[in-house]
């Protein structure tokens, strides 16, 4: 099965086999030449069920169902690797977190999978309302340029399935942890590069690795840096959407 | 023994890092001093324990014994994680 997408910028044509990644992918369908192709077999399909394997236990795999160990889903999986290991060389990292523009501008919540960050971005919404827009609640790409870093939608949004096919300024990446309080302050660049390394894709290929580690080097120069401590609540989104955009949520 | 090449070093301004690649055994982050740093370099090309400690005392002043304590300890934490071929 074969169709070609625009994902952040750049034109991949498709060659899979299972339909799966052409419906998560329908909305991003691009007409034009291809600037790569991503080819899949049954040892990429194979190769994802060994990583999703190992790195969930059998409970939290039980809970995501049947569907979660299928050779399509896990085909999807396989294609989105190949893209984001394509990506350093286009200035693209994938960037596990969870995106969220408000007025033009890209703000990005980075933490440990169960620590909230999607909770966070639905917080958001809840208080700024329409002005919130979800650019992608799981995978993201940002492309860092001379001029600043971009944020971009990707079919590979999670599981509540939250992303636009947009690309937006990035103003601010917030590493969040879950506290007993609501408190925000700035992060150093340095401080910051070893957090945000953690949440971002890790290249196979060691010369997309290198071109990845600069990017990121890049990036914490060109964002706004933040962590925040936070709480579950609407509150703590009072507090970081104020601190990070220094606008008002009424 | 030398670097594998699933290892790469990062100097991040205030500190050296050593990242894994997607591919290697290992997914965190080793974080370390421009000493560490200056090992790392040297541990890119071919080399020996011995050969580490005379360039590193080529390249630093330190008291007796710190610039074999550094390299014996680096070292070790990179056999520890799988990032040395030997």
């Amino acid at each position: 099965m074969v169709d070609t997408y625009r994902i952040a910028g750049a034109v991949v044509r498709v060659e899979s086999l299972h339909a799966d990644v052409h419906t998560l992918c329908r909305r991003y369908r691009f007409e034009g030449e291809p600037d790569f192709t991503v080819l899949t077999s049954q040892a990429d399909i194979d190769f994802e069920r060994e990583r999703s394997e190992a790195a969930e236990t059998a409970e939290a795999a039980a809970e995501r169902g049947e569907r979660a160990s299928s050779d399509g889903y896990l085909e999807t999986l396989a294609v989105y690797r190949k893209i984001a290991e394509a990506m350093p060389a286009r200035d693209a990292v994938l960037v596990h977190g969870s995106c969220v523009a408000v007025d033009g501008s890209a703000y990005l919540f980075c933490a440990p999978s169960g620590t909230g960050k999607s909770t966070h971005a639905r917080r958001w919404r809840e208080l700024l309302g329409e002005r919130a827009m979800m650019v992608n609640d799981d995978k993201p790409l940002v492309r860092v340029t001379d001029g600043g870093a971009i944020a971009y939608g990707t079919p590979w949004d999670g599981k509540h399935r939250l992303s636009s096919d947009v690309a937006v300024p990035l103003r601010a990446v917030c590493l969040l942890t879950r506290g007993d309080g609501n408190h925000i302050g700035r992060l150093a660049a340095a401080e910051a590069y070893p957090a945000l390394l953690r949440h971002v894709y890790r290249p196979l290929d060691p010369a997309a690795l290198a071109l990845t580690l600069a990017l990121v080097d890049r990036m914490v120069a060109r964002v706004d840096l933040w962590r925040l401590h936070c709480t579950k609540g609407i509150e703590a989104a009072e507090v970081s959407f104020s601190a990070m955009s220094g606008g008002e949520f009424l | 023994m030398k670097l594998k090449e699933e290892f790469i070093a990062h100097d991040a301004g205030t500190e050296s890092l050593l990242v894994p690649t997607g591919a290697a055994g290992w997914a965190g982050v080793v974080r370390g001093n421009k000493t560490f740093g200056a090992i790392l370099e040297l541990l890119q090309e071919e080399t020996t324990e011995e050969a580490v400690i005379a360039a590193m005392r080529e390249r630093f002043d330190a008291p007796e014994g710190a610039i074999e304590s550094d390299v014996a300890r680096a070292l070790d934490e990179l056999r520890k994680i799988g990032a040395l071929v030997e």
